[in-house]
C-alpha cells in the first residue's frame, strides 16, 4: 500500500511542479506586483538612488529641504590637486599633468562639456574621446545624475564632497533620490476612484454573459442537438464547419470579419445597392461593435461546447431513445426528458471553463475594436494589458496592471467555487452506490 | 556602488587603450528601431555604415576591430515598446535603441539607457552641429541622453483642387500657411471650408476633414492650438481644463456638422493613406514623412500643385498655429562592458554625420537635424525638405521628457475618444480626465 502511495505521489510530481510554476508562482507575483507603484520607470529588480534635477524638487517640495537641494544641485567640475594626483596615479602623462595644473588648476566649471573644451586646447590633450571622457569624469566634483546602488554610497559620496546631513535630511534624501518601486495600496484606491472602472466591470459581464448564454453553450447546444438528428455524413461536415473558426488564426479570422464590416467592405458595398450610405459597420456605435464582439468570440467558442455535447449525446444508450419512441415521445420530449438531464455535467462544464476563459480572454476584442469606438467594448482583461504592456511613452505600467490582473484572480475563483455549489458537484462525483 | 574605483578603473582603461595597440576585438551590436518602415532603413543602416568606417578608422591607426552589427526593424510601437523594456528587464537589451524621444524619461529613471554625453564629445563634430533645440529635445534632467536620429513636423494638408471648388484662387491657397501662421485663419475655418466641399459634392460626407486615424503625439497640437500648455517652466505637467475641452469640443463640432466620421478613429492606415494621397479628403493632418508615403507607393505624381501645407490653425484667439516635433532618438542602453558602450557611441556619432543622416532625411522625407546637413546636395536640392523645413520647423514645438506624461497620454486619449464617437460630452469628459489624473498622479500634475 505505502509503495502504490509513494508511486502514486512520484506520478503526479511534474504535474504539481507545474502548478506551482504556471499558476501559484505567476498568481503569487501579481498579488505582490498589485501592491506596488512597479512600472518601466521604476525598473521591476529594484531601484537606485539618482540625484535629478526632479528628485531636488522633490526633495526641496516635499522634503521641504529646499536649501540642501539648492547645494547639492550644483554640478561642478573642478580642477583640484586632489583629481590631479587621481590622474598622476592612474598614469596619466605627466606632461599632461603640468600643463593642466598649470593652466587649469582651481578653475570650475559648470557644464562637462566646458572642461572638455578646455582640455582640448592643452598641447598634451588626449587624443581620442574615451581618454576624454575618462580625465573629465575624474574631476566631477558633484553627484548630479550620478546612479548608486545603495542609499548608503549616495550619502557617503555627498558626504564626501563635503555636505553635512543631519539625520532627518539623510532620509528626506534617501527617498526623494530613490528611482525604484515601493509598496502601496494605491492602485485599489485609484481603481475605485476611477470613472471607467465601472463601465468595464459592465462591459465584462455584457461580454462574458452574452457570449457564453447565445453561443458558448446555447448555440452549442442547437448545433450538437441539431446533429444529433441528422444523419451521420452531413452531421459530420456540419461540425467540420463550425470548427473553421476555431482552427483560423486569429489575426486572418478578425480580419475577414473587418472587411466584412469596414465602410469600403462587403456590408457596405452590398447595402449601396438600396441606398445606404457606406460606414464602418464594426464601429459605427457600441451596439454595433458589441453585436460583432459577440460574433467574432461567439463562432470560435460555439465550436467547443459542440464537440463536447455532441459526444455526450453519443455516449447515451441508444435503447433510452429507442423506449421513448415506442411510448409516443416527441422530438422536444426527447431533448427535455432524456438529452438535456444527461448533458448536465457537460453543461456545467463548458459554463465553468467558458466564462472563466472569457473574463480572460481579449484577442479577438484587441484585434476588432482594440476596445472601441470609445472604450465602448473594453473589458478588463484588455484593460489589464493595454495598462500593463501598452503605452505610448514606453511607460508600462505594472504595477497597476497586476492590480487589474488580480481582480480578475478573484473572480475566477469566486466564479468557480459559486459554478461547484450550483451544480452540486460533491454529488456529481459521488462514488457509484454499488462501491459502498 | 563606490563611484572612486569604478573611475579610477576607467581611467587607467583609457590610458592604456590610447597608448597600446590593441589586438584583433570582435563586437556585436543590436540595434532596434521602432516605427521603421520601407523607407526608415536607414535607421539601421546608417550604424552598419559607422561600422564599417569605424573599423576602416581603426585599422589605419593599427588596430584590428570587427564590428558585426545586428538590426531589427518593428513597423509599429508597441511590439516594439514592450520588446525594449521586457528585455532589458531580463538582462538582453539591444545596445543601440531608436525609438521617439518621450521614451527617454521612464528609461533613464529606471536605469535602462545611459546619457549618451558620458560618451560622446559634445562639443566636437559632428555633435556640435545638431541643432541645440532637437540636442534639449533629446535631454532629460539636465543630461544629454540621446543623439537625434532624425526630425519631422506634422502639418495641416489642404487638397488644392477641392479648396478651389469652394472659391479659394490660387492665390488664396498660396497665401494660407501666411494667414495660418498669423491666426487668422483658424480650426472653426477648418470646419467651415470641409463642411462647404460636401455640401459641394467635392468630397462625401465625413471626408471634409480627415484627421490622423489613431493615437499620435498630432493629438496635443490641437490642445495648444486652444493655448494648452503640456509641461510648464519648473517641469511640471499640466492639466489646462479649459484648452482640453474647447480641443474635445473641435472634434465634437466637426463630427456633429458631419465633416469627420463619428467611427473614423480605427480607419487601416492603408485605407487612409491612400484617400488622403488621391483627393478623396479635403483637409486631414499628417506628418512631414508622409511625402515619401504620398509620392511613392500612393503614386501621387504632382504633390505641390495638389496639396498645400501649413501649421495646425490656432483653435481661437487664447492659441496660436503650430506644429509638433517628433524627433526620434539613438539611444544607448546600460551595459556591463564599457567597451560595447564606447563602440556603440561611436557608431551613434559617426551615424549622425550630415552625409549619412541626410539619406534617411531624404530616402523617408524627414528634416535635417543639423546645420551642415541641410548643405548636403541632396538635401539641399529636395524642394520638399527645404520648403518643410522653412515653413514649419521655425514654430515646432515638442512633447515632454516626464516619466508621467505617458499616463497623462493615455488618459487625454482615452477622453478625446469618448468624445469623438458620442461616449461622452466634452463637458463630461474633462470631468473624468480629471478625476482620473488626479488619482493617478496626485500633486505630479498641476491642474488649473
Amino acid at each position: 500500500m505505502n509503495g502504490s502511495k509513494s508511486l502514486g505521489l512520484m506520478l503526479l510530481t511534474p504535474a504539481i511542479v507545474f502548478v506551482l510554476l504556471f499558476f501559484v508562482a505567476p498568481v503569487i507575483l501579481t498579488a505582490v506586483f498589485a501592491l506596488t507603484n512597479m512600472s518601466t520607470a521604476t525598473g521591476i529588480t529594484g531601484g537606485a538612488y539618482q540625484v535629478t534635477q526632479s528628485s531636488l524638487r522633490k526633495l526641496a517640495e516635499s522634503y521641504g529641504q529646499a536649501e540642501l537641494a539648492n547645494t547639492l544641485a550644483e554640478t561642478r567640475y573642478t580642477v583640484n590637486e586632489e583629481g590631479l594626483e587621481a590622474i598622476a596615479a592612474d598614469g596619466a602623462d605627466a606632461r599632461l599633468v603640468a600643463e593642466m595644473r598649470a593652466k587649469l588648476g582651481g578653475r570650475s566649471f559648470e557644464k562637462r562639456r566646458d572642461l572638455e573644451s578646455a582640455i582640448k586646447t592643452l598641447n598634451s590633450r588626449p587624443r581620442n574621446t574615451r581618454a576624454l571622457k575618462a580625465l573629465s569624469d575624474t574631476f566631477h566634483r558633484s553627484i548630479v545624475n550620478e546612479r548608486f546602488e545603495s542609499a548608503d554610497a549616495m550619502l557617503r559620496a555627498t558626504t564626501n564632497l563635503g555636505v553635512a546631513l543631519s539625520a532627518d535630511q539623510k532620509s528626506a534624501l534617501a527617498d526623494a533620490t530613490y528611482t525604484g518601486w515601493v509598496w502601496t495600496t494605491q492602485n485599489f484606491t485609484r481603481m475605485i476612484a476611477l470613472p471607467d472602472t465601472q463601465r468595464t466591470l459592465i462591459n465584462t459581464f455584457i461580454y462574458v454573459f452574452a457570449t457564453l448564454a447565445i453561443f458558448n453553450t446555447g448555440f452549442a447546444l442547437v448545433l450538437s442537438i441539431a446533429t444529433h438528428y441528422m444523419p451521420a455524413r452531413p452531421a459530420g461536415i456540419f461540425r467540420a464547419i463550425w470548427l473553421l473558426p476555431r482552427i483560423s488564426p486569429p489575426v486572418l479570422y478578425v480580419l475577414l470579419w473587418k472587411w466584412l464590416a469596414w465602410d469600403t467592405g462587403f456590408l457596405s458595398n452590398f447595402l449601396a445597392n438600396f441606398g445606404v450610405a457606406p460606414r464602418n459597420w464594426l464601429l459605427d456605435n457600441p451596439t454595433n461593435a458589441w453585436i460583432f464582439i459577440v460574433l467574432i468570440n461567439g463562432f470560435v467558442g460555439a465550436s467547443m461546447g459542440m464537440l463536447i455535447f455532441s459526444s455526450a449525446i453519443k455516449a447515451i444508450p441508444g435503447s433510452l431513445f429507442h423506449a421513448s419512441e415506442v411510448d409516443g415521445a416527441s422530438r422536444w420530449q426527447q431533448i427535455r426528458y432524456i438529452i438535456l438531464p444527461q448533458l448536465r455535467w457537460p453543461i456545467l462544464f463548458i459554463t465553468c471553463y467558458q466564462s472563466l476563459s472569457l473574463l480572460t480572454s481579449f484577442e479577438y476584442i484587441l484585434l476588432a475594436t482594440e476596445g472601441g469606438p470609445g472604450g465602448a467594448t473594453e473589458v478588463w482583461a484588455l484593460k489589464t494589458y493595454l495598462t500593463a504592456l501598452n503605452n505610448y511613452a514606453g511607460n508600462l505600467e505594472y504595477g497597476y496592471g497586476a492590480a487589474l490582473a488580480l481582480v480578475l484572480v478573484v473572480v475566477g475563483v469566486v466564479l468557480s467555487l459559486a459554478y461547484l455549489k450550483v451544480f452540486d458537484f460533491k454529488t456529481m462525483v459521488r462514488p457509484p452506490r454499488i462501491e459502498q | 556602488m563606490n563611484i572612486i574605483p569604478k573611475k579610477a578603473f576607467a581611467i587607467g582603461l583609457a590610458f592604456a587603450l590610447s597608448a597600446t595597440v590593441a589586438s584583433a576585438e570582435d563586437y556585436n551590436i543590436t540595434v532596434w528601431a521602432g516605427g521603421t518602415g520601407p523607407n526608415d532603413t536607414y535607421r539601421i543602416d546608417a550604424i552598419k555604415m559607422a561600422a564599417d568606417i569605424l573599423e576602416r578608422q581603426a585599422a589605419i591607426r593599427g588596430e584590428n576591430i570587427h564590428i558585426n552589427v545586428e538590426g531589427k526593424a518593428y513597423d509599429g510601437w508597441e511590439e516594439f515598446k514592450q520588446g525594449v523594456t521586457l528585455s532589458a528587464e531580463s538582462g538582453n537589451a539591444p545596445n543601440i535603441v531608436v525609438t521617439g524621444h518621450e521614451d527617454i524619461a521612464a528609461w533613464a529613471q529606471s536605469g535602462l539607457i545611459v546619457p549618451i554625453e558620458d560618451y560622446v564629445d559634445l562639443g566636437a563634430w559632428p555633435i556640435n552641429d545638431i541643432y541645440p533645440n532637437l540636442l534639449k529635445i533629446a535631454s532629460f534632467n539636465g543630461a544629454v541622453y540621446g543623439l537625434p536620429q532624425d526630425a519631422e513636423s506634422r502639418p495641416m494638408f489642404f487638397w488644392r483642387d477641392h479648396m478651389k471648388g469652394i472659391g479659394y484662387s490660387d492665390a488664396d491657397i498660396d497665401a494660407l500657411p501666411a494667414k495660418i501662421a498669423s491666426g487668422e485663419y483658424t480650426l472653426q475655418n477648418v470646419i467651415e471650408d470641409a463642411k462647404k466641399m460636401q455640401d459641394a459634392g467635392l468630397v462625401e460626407p465625413g471626408y471634409g476633414f480627415y484627421p490622423r486615424v489613431s493615437n499620435g503625439p498630432d493629438y496635443w497640437q490641437f490642445y495648444q492650438s486652444f493655448g494648452g500648455e503640456i509641461e510648464n517652466q519648473d517641469g511640471k505637467l499640466v492639466f489646462d481644463k479649459s484648452a482640453m475641452q474647447k480641443f474635445y469640443q473641435f472634434f465634437a463640432d466637426a463630427v456633429e456638422a458631419g465633416v469627420t466620421r463619428k467611427n473614423h478613429i480605427g480607419t487601416p492606415w492603408d485605407q487612409w493613406y491612400n484617400e488622403v494621397a488621391n483627393g478623396k479628403a479635403g483637409i486631414w493632418h499628417g506628418g512631414t514623412w508622409h511625402y515619401a508615403r504620398y509620392t511613392s507607393k500612393e503614386g501621387l505624381d504632382d504633390f505641390f500643385g495638389k496639396i498645400q501645407f501649413s501649421l495646425i490653425p490656432a483653435g481661437d484667439a487664447s492659441g496660436n498655429a503650430n506644429t509638433i516635433t517628433h524627433p526620434l532618438v539613438y539611444l544607448l542602453t546600460q551595459q556591463n562592458d564599457e567597451n560595447v558602450e564606447s563602440i556603440a557611441a561611436e557608431l551613434v556619432t559617426i551615424a549622425s554625420e550630415p552625409r549619412i543622416n541626410a539619406l534617411h532625411a531624404i530616402k523617408s522625407a524627414h528634416l535635417a537635424i543639423s546645420r551642415s546637413e541641410s548643405g548636403v546636395d541632396l538635401y539641399a536640392n529636395d524642394r520638399w525638405a527645404s520648403e518643410a523645413t522653412e515653413r514649419l520647423l521655425p514654430d515646432a514645438t515638442a512633447i515632454p521628457n516626464n516619466v508621467n506624461f505617458g499616463q497623462y497620454w493615455e488618459i487625454m486619449w482615452g477622453g478625446l475618444e469618448a468624445v469623438w464617437t458620442g461616449q461622452k460630452t466634452a463637458e463630461q469628459a474633462i470631468k473624468d480626465v480629471e478625476t482620473e489624473l488626479t488619482a493617478t498622479m496626485g500633486d505630479a500634475i498641476v491642474i488649473r
